[in-house]
Order: structure tokens, then sequence, then C-alpha cells
């Protein structure tokens, strides 16, 4: 059958198209579009369109892509190819903050000692992270990634046999008593279990913030490793999400190439601006409710600090517990005098330095027993 | 009785009173003749959950809801042991000797929705609601159940559907869903109507009303889903004020009577803060001139 064959031929082709566009298309989904092309009406056209799209996206912000494509392959419009959702390999390079090798060169490693003893890991940690060299934020991952692992927990409905818990499991209870002609002499005890509360960080990414935001950003790509549940975004006039990237890219060239997107030069944080995206666009879908939210930047606002205020009134409402991470606090001089931090402290249940390794650790024992400050 | 086409199942669908647009019906068609799940996005009070109750109503099948939260587990979306009832058995027979196999039995089981949907023998719509509201320990075992069509009860032994379900899976996006489940299932999104699809809509769930109201509220409500709000009114929400205007035996919008009754249209304190005096009076006007267009 050769219209069924160039029928195959340009599914397959097309599933090409929109794999190097950055969707993901197995075989299976290929499969699947071809039955349903098989379903339905060829000569109409949103039928056929309706059940690539069906079959082959399976994420709402795929869709501005598979469109793009579409256009492209099924009804060859002159259009533009499909904007690539990866940046091509180049731009990478040029803005990875690691320069390639500069790790294997050997001579600058043999000049210093690559395990720092203890005095030198005590130097490090109270050191700023806006005057660390790359050798030494190299060192700093590791520990970063230590730090890390401690996460919130909140307690999950679901249940787990426990010799301390407070609840019977009835079911084993039942099966012990047979036993003992229905008596339930034995209690088997089960608890609640313990999972991670979800951890949302909004990174202030513009100029005077970004060597901080580098490695808050290092501390939250071990936390991701550490499960699921985490959420990040970088925003600087506005923003943009981060989290599908940590789980694919290294989190630092996820950062830079997000740092382009969202911070013009010279013009400032939008920080209020920024929060309304948030709440607007993540917040509905809930993602803050519950969570605990960490805020890092500076507060220097823009615009006006009233809608910083505003915003995050709504944040807190939400979320379980607001941080706000302002390394201007490392300075003991430090006055939250900036229209947008003052504006935002009330609503905000911790507010932590966070500008070296030592204030990173007890942002992490702070992550770890956080409690509500505000009633729910 | 599966339909033959989209068209046909268009038509079933709009017999139910559930207008779809072309895409939704494509979807669940597709859902039917490949026989997969079908995942329904999309902001809410687009119809996702109404979309599941009509298909059952155009199937003539019987609908199963399993509506999702966090922490829910096994015990209540697939079946629980009937304690009290064992307890008793077990006391009543304390003469003769009660053997585990009696006790853990059909009849001391109790069904819930995914079991329930597997185990018979009617056509069935399964509509697993907000999936994205439990946790991912469920989603995994989920899509366990979404691929074998199978429960396993460590006592009975294994309970195979005999007629695979139609399986609606609804999601708010609160949270991604794992990459498995979506490779296991149909993707659509379903977005606002157009306002001549809204009209139809709110003409078809209050037919009482009259032509030019209908039009002037699904345009309004249209010119506040162009605003910032907190919460975007949905098609149930302009159902709902429709019947609330209609209720109150008016024939066109204005100024007064919207400030009245806009608390069934926005739920949130900010939003009604943010739709007042000369936005409200702008959006009034804008639909006004909508239905004499």
């Amino acid at each position: 059958m050769a219209a069924g064959d160039a029928i195959v031929g340009h599914v397959v082709t097309f599933g090409r198209v929109l794999r190097e566009a950055g969707l993901e298309i197995g075989p299976g989904r290929v499969t699947d579009a071809l039955r349903a092309l098989d379903s339905v009406d060829l000569a109409r056209r949103d039928d056929v369109y309706f059940s690539l799209r069906q079959t082959l996206v399976s994420r709402h912000d795929e869709l501005s892509v598979f469109d793009r494509a579409f256009e492209a392959w099924f009804l060859r419009t002159p259009v533009l190819p499909p904007e690539r959702l990866r940046p091509p390999e180049q731009v990478l390079q040029v803005v990875q903050p690691f320069p390639e090798g500069a790790h294997e060169d050997g001579d600058d490693a043999d000049d210093e000692p690559l395990e720092l003893g203890a005095s030198g890991d005590e130097l490090l940690r109270d050191k700023d992270f806006a005057e660390l060299s790359e050798d030494e934020l190299r060192r700093v991952r590791d520990l970063v990634a230590r730090i890390a692992r401690t996460r919130p927990l909140r307690r999950s409905r679901r249940m787990r046999r426990d010799p301390l818990g407070e609840g019977v499991d009835v079911r084993a209870m039942i099966r012990r008593s047979l036993r003992t002609g229905g008596d339930p002499i034995e209690r088997p005890l089960r608890a609640r279990k313990q999972v991670p509360r979800r951890l949302v960080l909004l990174c202030d990414v513009s100029g005077s913030m970004d060597a901080y935001a580098r490695v808050l950003l290092l501390f939250l790509h071990a936390a991701v490793g550490t499960g699921r549940g985490v959420e990040a975004f970088a925003f600087g006039t506005r923003l943009s999400r981060l989290t599908p990237d940590l789980r694919t890219r290294d989190p630092l060239d996820a950062l830079a190439r997000c740092t382009q997107a969202v911070v013009d030069w010279g013009s400032g944080t939008r920080i209020g601006a920024s929060l309304r995206e948030f709440n607007a666009v993540y917040g509905r879908r809930a993602m803050s409710r519950g969570a605990i939210v960490v805020i890092v930047s500076d507060g220097w606002e823009r615009e006006d600090p009233a809608l910083v205020g505003r915003e995050m009134a709504r944040l807190a409402r939400a979320a379980y517990a607001v941080i706000w991470v302002n390394p201007l606090k490392g300075n003991p001089d430090y006055q939250p005098l900036a229209g947008g931090m003052r504006a935002a402290l009330p609503f905000v249940d911790r507010f932590l330095a966070g500008h070296n390794l030592r204030s990173l650790e007890e942002l992490a024992t702070v992550l770890a027993g956080v409690e509500r400050r505000h009633a729910a | 009785m599966a339909p033959g086409s989209i068209d046909e199942l268009e038509a079933a669908l709009r017999e139910a009173d559930y207008l779809p647009d072309r895409g939704l019906a494509t979807a669940l068609y597709l859902s039917l003749a490949l026989e997969k799940p079908v995942l329904l996005e999309g902001d809410a009070g687009v119809g996702k959950t109404e979309a599941a109750k009509a298909l059952a109503t155009a199937l003539d099948a019987r609908l199963i809801r399993l509506q999702c939260y966090e922490g829910l587990d096994v015990a209540h979306a697939v079946y629980e042991w009937n304690y009290p009832r064992q307890l008793l058995h077990i006391r009543a027979a304390q003469e003769g000797t009660v053997t585990e196999s009696e006790l853990f039995g059909p009849e001391y089981l109790i069904r819930r929705p995914l079991l329930e949907a597997i185990d018979t023998d009617e056509p069935v719509v399964l509509l697993i609601d907000e999936i994205d509201r439990a946790d991912e320990e469920f989603e995994a075992f989920l899509l366990e159940v979404l691929s074998d069509f199978q429960i396993t009860i460590p006592e009975i032994g294994t309970i195979r559907a005999r007629r695979r379900p139609a399986v609606i899976l609804t999601s708010n996006r609160t949270r991604e869903l794992h990459d498995a489940l979506k490779r296991r299932a149909l993707y659509h999104w379903i977005g606002h109507p157009s306002v001549e699809r809204e009209v139809a809509i709110v003409r078809l769930r209050v037919p009482e009303i009259p032509e030019r109201l209908a039009i002037e509220a699904a345009a309004f409500v249209r010119g506040l889903r162009g605003l910032d709000l907190v919460k975007p009114p949905g098609v149930a929400e302009t159902i709902d004020w429709a019947m609330a205007l209609d209720a109150l035996g008016r024939r066109e919008l204005d100024a007064e009577v919207v400030q009245q009754t806009l608390g069934s249209v926005l739920k949130y304190h900010e939003d009604l803060d943010a739709v007042r005096d000369a936005t409200l009076a702008r959006l009034v006007d804008e639909a006004r001139a909508a239905a004499t267009r």
C-alpha cells in the first residue's frame, strides 16, 4: 500500500522534527500517532492535527512548538523552523562559568593542595560567595551539595507499620486475632509517613546578585537531586522556570542560559512583577500551596515597592513558610531599608543571609525544621 | 456501543447536553478507538470533569469517579477489608473455627472505585479526577493498574478486567506528572471556549435565558479573562452566573446587576476589587456592544 507507506514515512520524519525541537518522542508515540491517523478521516485537517497533537504532545508548554512544526511540516507554509528548546552548544560554552579543561590542566591544581585541611575549609566557610575564585567555587560545590541534603518533611496521609506509631494497623490486627479466637491481643501499630515538603526557590539573578544566585542554585540543584518536589525559578525583569532544566543540564549552564533570558542589563530588578507572575501562573496551579518558598534577593525593587508587598501577602497566604535570603544581611551594619525589602519583610517567616557556606548551613537547618510563623 | 466516528461521538455528547469542540471530541474518540486513557488538562472550570460525565451518558456507561487528594492510598482507591464485620464473624463463630480464607473472602471486601471499575461486566467510564493532587507513590501504582487493568489482592488473587473501562484523567497542573504515565495516555489541553461556543453552552444549560443576555454574559466573561485576575472564570462560572441573571428575571446586562451578581463569577476578594467602577462599566459596554453586533 503505497499511500499507507507514505503516511508512515511522513509521521516518522515528523516525529524526528519534533525530537529535534526538543520534544520527547519515542517509538511508542509514533506508533500511537499512526494508529490514531488510522481511525480518523485524513481529509479533515483539524482531525489530523488533533490526532497527531494528542498522541505526540504531553505537556502544555510543548503545544506552541508542535503547532509551528505542524504548520511547517504538514501544511508547508513558509514559516521559520520551530524554535529549538535547547540552545546550540556554542552558546553554552561561551557562557559556561567553568572553562572547559581548567580542572585537568594540572599546573594550577599542583600549586594548591586539592584537599583543603580543616582550617582551609573553615576559611572557605566564611568567605563571601561574591569573592570566590572559580577554583574555590568548584570546591564549594561539593560542600554545598552535602549541606543541601536536608529537606523539610511533612506528614503524609499514607501509613506504614511502626512499632512506635499512634494508630492501630487493623488489617494486621485482625489477622493476628485469628490465633486468639478474635481477641485482639496483639495490636500492631502504624504511623503516618513523613514525606518531603515541596520546596520552591525564587532566585534573583540580576547583576549584583549573580554570584550568590550561582551558589544558591548549586544548593538547590543538590536538593533536586535528593528527590522530586523541588521547583526553581530565576527572575530579573521577568520570571523563568528552571526546574525542567535542572534535571537534565548542568545547573550553572541552566542558570547562565536563563539569566540571559530574564535579565535586561542595567535595568534593575522587578521583584513585584516577577512575584506577580509567579503567583498568577504557578500559584494558581497551587504550586506554592503548603510549600516552603525561598526567595533569594537583595530586595532592590526598580518599580513600585507596594506591589512587592501585595504579592508577598498573596504568596505568604498560600505557602507554608516564606524564607528570604538576602546576602547583604551578611554585613553586620546592614539595615533592610531598600523599599522592596521593607515591603516584603512583614510576610517573611525567616530572614537569612546566605552569603557564605556558614550561613548556608543555617539555611539548611532552618529548612529542616522550619515552623510556620503565621497561623494557617 | 462505541461510536463509529468523531461526528457520531460529537452528536452523542451533544445529546448528553455537552458541547465539545472538535479537539475534545477527537481526544475522547481516539481514547475509545485506541483503548488508551486520555489526560485532560486545562484551567479550572473549562469542563474537564463534565466531559467525563457526558461521555458516560453518551456511551450509556456507568461513571465511576476517583477524586484524588494528597495522601490517597490503596485503602481508599482500590479496596479495604471490612474490619467490623470480620471481628463480628470471629466472635459469632467462637465455638467453631474460623479460617483465614473465610475471613478474607469477597463478602468482607469493601470495593473502592478502581476495583469497582475493573471487576464489573457493565461498560464503565472511569474518571480519575485531579490526579496531580495525589502523591507520586500513588501515581506509580495507578500506572501499573492502567497498563495491565488488573489488581492483585494478596488474600484473594488477581482480578483482571473483563472489559477495559474508558479512562479519563484530569489534572490542574499543580505539578508535572510522571513521563511514564503521560506516555501511557493521550493528551488533550482544553482552552477556554470562543464566545460563540460559550453562548451555545449557556443556552444549552440555561434554556430559558434570552439570547441577548446569553451573548452579553459570555462576552463579559471573555472580557474578564483578559484581565490580570487571580482566578479567571471558567465556563462553569459563566453558567452559574447566567442562571443567577435568569433567576433575577433580567433580559440584558447593566452595571447594577453585574455588581450584584459578580460574586458568582469571581471568587476572590482581590478580583472583585479589581473589577469595579470604570473597569466594570467598560466591560459592560463592550458586552452590550457584542450583543448588538
